[in-house]
């Protein structure tokens, strides 16, 4: 098998730093052919909650300017995407000097967002973290979080999941 | 006839079909009973007197937290619980649940769910995690810390002044029972998130762009500590919380004033929530002369009228299911009344208010997108293939609420009824 061209990493943001280093030994650093998209998703549904289902429980009371809310959350969660991509891209850049990163934020559900990414970049791998916000990263039962279970499940594209290097 | 009149206006008020809010769907159900000949036109109005002293009250607290939220006073409590926890996650969890339990149970629990969950979103947004957790922590313990004081939920102040007990006196038993609610919702949020809530935080915003209690006017924070003495001392001679209430608020917003930054004095008042507590009181009062209360008062609370013990089990149960079966606060009206009529013992009037109060303050969290009829529609989506991570927040109120319900009702039980 020939090393992989186009790599999308999907990221959480909360992931073990230890991720760049494992994915720069399994692509092989130095490689300047590679392509390596990270990819973050914005989830919506916490941004919903917040600004919808919290004025309908209580539609009693005074309606506070509903649009300035919704904005003042798009806007914290477009910081954090960008604040998120930019840190990660620079550890990615330090680790493989060579690569060509690019960022990319999408919106909506994580698990489905990443396989529409695999698909739309015709990525030849997508690297993400088994549980990337905590939890034991070791094989095991159950040890994949949902977002990574669903990948693994629909992904057209070959699934690398990383783990915490013990 | 009642009946039929009260329960069409409670599918009004949870289905909300277009263009009709609440407050409308209880004033039409208000206007059918007069008309029906339920209630005569003369009771209508001496209902709506006869709730003066709650009325004032909301005025006066939905006004109060509006100045609190134009100040900039909760960014600065947010801010600080940041700066306290240091930035790790499972800190910054503890910390926004006591920042809301104190925000709840100052300024009633929707406040800190409507004003505080933004705040907190963006706050955490910064730290670079996912804000479920906390959005959710925010909205449970609004309801959880609710129980604390007559301030903290509408349905402690409207249970109380339909029984005809001092709110007041109920707080030596609601304050602990809230405080152990509170602590085991922490519990819960604690070992249902150990898994997603991570070491360290993945960003580290810089101090500076925290929030911070500089932009807050510090004559006004002057102004909340002596607004909070005075409520504390005027309660505590057992006058009128309505009055007191309006007093505190027109005294914040004449200290608002004298400062740059300030809003039109009546931005912000609750005025649906004045009419629908209106409206719901001739409601009740047409069911009451019905009859339905007295016969719901001798089903549910005629087997255990002679133990405050289980009266207060029982309350708390039937406002648990009544506040999930319809909403809270017109629950919680039905439940007065029928605990008003069933003709307890004080002591059992007592246990039973308090049973009331906290079932239909923890009931609604059992699910936090409402009734028992959104949950049960998520139920069915999730078996048609939904993804697990909507079902993710539905499922923390099926865990928390029956647990903070046990916890508050065994520190009520344990406390005893006041006398």
């Amino acid at each position: 098998m020939t090393a992989p061209r186009r790599v999308l990493v999907a990221l959480a943001g909360t992931e073990d730093p230890a991720l760049v280093a494992q994915v720069a030994r399994t692509l092989g650093a130095g490689d300047s052919r590679i392509e390596i998209t990270l990819l973050h998703v914005e989830e919506t549904g916490p941004r919903e909650l917040a600004a919808h289902e919290l004025p309908l429980r209580s539609g009693l009371w005074p309606a506070h300017s509903r649009n300035s809310v919704e904005q003042r959350l798009a806007d914290a969660d477009a910081q954090r995407a960008t604040a998120l991509l930019q840190a990660w891209h620079e550890r990615f850049a330090a680790a493989l000097p060579n690569a060509e990163i690019a960022d990319l934020v999408a919106q909506g559900r994580p698990e489905r967002e990443i396989v529409a990414a695999a698909e739309r970049l015709a990525a030849d791998v997508v690297v993400l973290s088994a549980r990337p916000r905590t939890g034991p990263t070791e094989a095991g039962p159950r040890s994949l979080g949902h977002v990574s279970r669903f990948v693994v499940d629909h992904s057209p594209v070959p699934v690398l999941v990383a783990r915490r290097s013990k | 006839m009642a009946g039929v009149i009260f329960l069409v206006t409670i599918g009004l008020v949870i289905v909300r079909p277009k263009g009709l809010t609440e407050a409308m769907a209880a004033l039409l159900g208000a206007a059918a009973m007069v008309v029906a000949g339920l209630v005569s036109a003369g009771a209508a109005v001496g209902d709506v007197a006869g709730h003066w002293n709650v009325l004032l009250f909301f005025v006066g607290l939905t006004g109060s937290a509006a100045v609190a939220e134009r100040s900039g006073l909760f960014e600065g409590l947010a801010g600080t619980a940041a700066r306290l926890s240091g930035g790790r996650p499972r800190r910054l969890l503890v910390a926004v649940v006591a920042v809301g339990a104190v925000v709840a149970a100052m300024l009633s629990n929707d406040a800190a769910a409507l004003v505080l969950t933004p705040v907190v979103y963006v706050l955490v947004a910064r730290f670079g995690l996912a804000p479920l957790p906390y959005v959710l922590a925010c909205t449970f313990v609004a309801d959880a810390a609710s129980l604390a004081l007559p301030v903290s939920n509408p349905v402690n102040v409207i249970v109380t002044d339909r029984l005809g007990v001092s709110a007041v006196s109920l707080v030596p038993v609601l304050l602990p029972a809230a405080v152990a609610s509170v602590a085991a919702l922490l519990c819960c949020l604690l070992i249902i998130y150990r898994r997603e809530l991570p070491v360290r935080a993945p960003l580290v915003p810089a101090p500076g762009s925290w929030a911070s209690w500089t932009s807050v006017p510090r004559r006004l924070v002057a102004a909340f500590g002596v607004a909070i003495a005075a409520f504390a001392v005027a309660s505590a001679m057992d006058l009128p919380l309505g009055p007191t209430m309006t007093v505190v608020w027109l005294l914040l917003l004449g200290v608002e004033r004298t400062g740059q930054k300030h809003g039109r004095p009546l931005e912000g008042i609750g005025w649906s929530l004045l009419v629908f507590v209106a409206a719901m009181g001739i409601l009740v009062d047409g069911l009451s002369s019905a009859g339905v209360t007295a016969w719901l008062a001798a089903l549910v609370l005629g087997p255990v009228r002679d133990s405050p013990e289980a009266a207060m089990i029982v309350a708390a149960a039937a406002g648990a299911l009544g506040s999930n079966l319809f909403n809270n606060l017109p629950s919680a009206f039905v439940l007065a009344d029928a605990v008003h009529g069933a003709g307890l013992s004080q002591a059992s009037a007592h246990a039973a208010a308090i049973g009331t109060i906290i079932g239909s303050d923890l009931g609604p969290n059992l699910t936090p997108v409402g009734s028992v009829a959104t949950l049960l529609w998520f139920v069915i989506l999730r078996q048609r293939g939904l993804e697990v991570s909507t079902w993710s927040y539905i499922r923390v109120g099926l865990i928390v609420t029956p647990i903070t319900i046990v916890a508050a009702l065994a520190v009520a039980l344990l406390l005893g009824v006041p006398r």
